[in-house]
């Protein structure tokens, strides 16, 4: 791994830079959140560091949440015209989700042509978090507080300045090419960014500890054992089938395919699509499988703890709590997995 | 990059009335379409959207296609109201089919509930190309009445082929049906093969599915040789969008055929 330093006076020299070649997203305070906002929207001072995860996953920026995927017959072939996004600040929950994204849509029978370019054309700069949310639990689901793949160059904040590591083919090319901000970090630096690891770490793990989510080694199986408990029964009776849980939530990827049709033409738009929703299982015949809310908040678990580690070897949840935040029926993942595990 | 969602046209050349709700659909596709026996495709009724279907007709055939389609959903219902001429869109083939290639040399037992025989009518017309491969093939078909069987014309076709056994029935009879009367699983009895190596395929709606398959182990069939088409809710066939998941598969990739050993132990696999 190659080490540099970047200042922090040199932060945003660097983001105008990259903001030439790419549509670049930048997170900004929102109460105790952050959102990301076009970089061209703000001005440099107004430039922060994010102590933990955004509001948004980073799917959004490779599958939106409505778009055409074809139009009838014009011909196989399709090509974005956008320009690359690149995104500022992006924390370990995301990345981690984009093994699972990656694995969806980049990979297996074929892949997906929009999302493979809009991947293939993302510039990530992630970050270490510094601090971490109530609802955080990236610890409890085997991810780490701070990057360690899936980063194109990650930034770990000392003081005034940040020990940069580079990930990825695209991130040489970067520190390359701007090679003006960056220096060789000193074994100084890199120490005291790995202090800063290990402090969020205890942390985070004295905050896990008041928690007590169920140890990672035995989620799959609780899940798979749980199967006909009442716990689904008893979680579901304030699920209102909103679909925020799957929406706001990095790894799920479910989508519809619909068509739209005027005048003139005939399209197939792709729409994200929750699992939750009562018809999301539905055949044309009329047998719906997934035909009760239980059934469908436990199809939401076994694909997260049971389907991902079957297939993939991950989690099928990056422990980002969003989805905790998101639910206005307080359905809490963490306390899901809790009931599962007295049971 | 090639788009997996970009349908190619097809013109319906001609459409056959089965039953007072199934029809055969015969489509010219623009360019051929290679698809192995047992595997889907997404039919698109163009505006209105798409629903998987397997071909019914021979697979050596490239350039046209048949589908046999019942008339149950909100594609389904639009497309038995088109026309001979009228454009419809065709993507895939979809998943795995059937192995056939693990057939040779086998006694062949194939069950059909209802429109289930569309996908087998492919299968049989694979496995007609060269009788002489397979040990023994034979047919148990059940329909809800004599007026829902499918393929009316081909059945008596069917009945006098040599090295080829077909046996039906019917749940009720009437219309001066002379055949047996009762539920599939009545007629699959005093089996004539070795039913520890016999292949079994079977494809109807889930209740005959699940029957059949009991039906079949009790009477001494192997997990392992019996082939069932599971019906999920495919919609992008690539593995992607999520909703045909059954247990570790997905239907559209991993299927729609599979062996009961398989998805045996799997939850809620009828449902």
């Amino acid at each position: 791994m190659q080490y540099l330093y970047l200042s922090k006076q040199d932060l945003p020299r660097l983001l105008l830079a990259i903001n030439n070649s790419h549509l670049l997203f930048v997170p900004q305070e929102k109460g105790d959140d952050y959102v990301y906002v076009p970089f061209s929207k703000i001005t440099p001072e107004e430039i922060i560091y994010n102590k933990y995860r955004a509001v948004e996953p980073i799917k959004s920026f490779l599958t939106h949440s409505k778009e055409i995927v074809n139009e009838y017959f014009q011909g196989a072939d399709l090509l974005l015209e956008e320009k690359p996004v690149a995104v500022f600040g992006v924390k370990n929950c995301d990345l981690s989700s984009l093994t699972l994204q990656d694995y969806v849509f980049k990979e297996g029978v074929e892949a997906d042509p929009i999302y493979k370019q809009r991947r293939e054309n993302l510039l990530i700069i992630a970050s270490d978090c510094i601090d971490f949310k109530q609802t955080c639990f990236c610890l409890a689901v085997d991810n780490k507080p701070y990057p360690e793949k899936n980063f194109d160059i990650n930034l770990s904040p000392i003081n005034n300045g940040f020990v940069v590591e580079v990930g990825s083919k695209k991130g040489e090319d970067l520190v390359k090419n701007l090679s003006q901000y960056f220096s060789q970090a000193s074994s100084g630096q890199i120490a005291g960014s790995k202090m800063k690891r290990e402090n969020i770490i205890a942390d985070l793990s004295r905050h896990l500890a008041t928690v007590n989510i169920p140890k990672s080694a035995i989620l799959q199986r609780i899940v798979q054992e749980g199967y006909e408990s009442g716990v689904w029964k008893e979680q579901m009776l304030t699920c209102v089938e909103c679909g925020a849980c799957n929406f706001i939530c990095p790894s799920c990827h479910c989508f519809l395919l619909a068509d739209e049709q005027d005048k003139r033409q005939s399209r197939r738009i792709r729409i994200w699509d929750s699992c939750l929703y009562a018809n999301y299982a539905k055949v044309a015949g009329g047998a719906n499988p997934l035909n009760t809310r239980s059934k469908r908040l436990r199809n939401r678990f076994v694909k997260k703890f049971d389907f991902f580690p079957e297939n993939l070897g991950q989690f099928g949840c990056t422990g980002c709590g969003r989805c905790i935040e998101a639910c206005p029926g307080k359905i809490d993942i963490r306390e899901v997995l809790k009931d599962l595990a007295k049971k | 990059m090639k788009n997996p969602y970009q349908p190619i046209k097809a013109v319906i050349e001609q459409i056959d009335e089965e039953t007072p709700t199934i029809k055969t659909f015969h489509l010219k596709p623009e360019k051929p379409v290679e698809f192995k026996t047992g595997q889907f495709v997404e039919l698109t009724v163009p505006g209105v959207g798409e629903a998987p279907f397997t071909p019914s007709s021979d697979p050596f055939i490239k350039d046209r296609m048949e589908i046999t389609i019942m008339n149950v959903g909100r594609v389904t219902s639009i497309l038995h109201n088109m026309k001979s001429g009228d454009i419809v869109g065709l993507r895939g083939p979809y998943g795995k089919g059937y192995p056939v290639d693990e057939f040779s040399g086998k006694e062949i037992v194939i069950v059909g509930g209802g429109v289930g025989l569309a996908p087998l009518r492919s299968l049989l017309l694979h496995l007609f190309n060269d009788l002489a491969k397979y040990k023994t093939v034979a047919l148990y078909y059940g329909s809800r009445s004599p007026k829902d069987v499918v393929y009316k014309k081909l059945i008596p076709q069917w009945e006098k082929k040599k090295d080829f056994d077909l046996t039906t029935t019917v749940d009720t009879g009437g219309d001066g049906w002379k055949g047996n009367v009762g539920l599939v699983t009545t007629i699959l009895k005093d089996f004539k093969v070795d039913k520890k190596q016999a292949k079994a395929i079977v494809c109807g709606p889930p209740i005959m599915m699940k029957f059949t398959t009991f039906k079949l182990i009790d009477e001494g069939f192997q997990p392992e040789n019996l082939y069932l088409s599971m019906e999920k809710n495919m919609s992008c066939g690539l593995g992607k969008c999520g909703h045909c998941r059954l247990g570790k598969y997905y239907v559209c990739k991993d299927g729609p055929v599979f062996t009961f050993e398989q998805i045996k132990d799997l939850h809620d696999i009828w449902d």
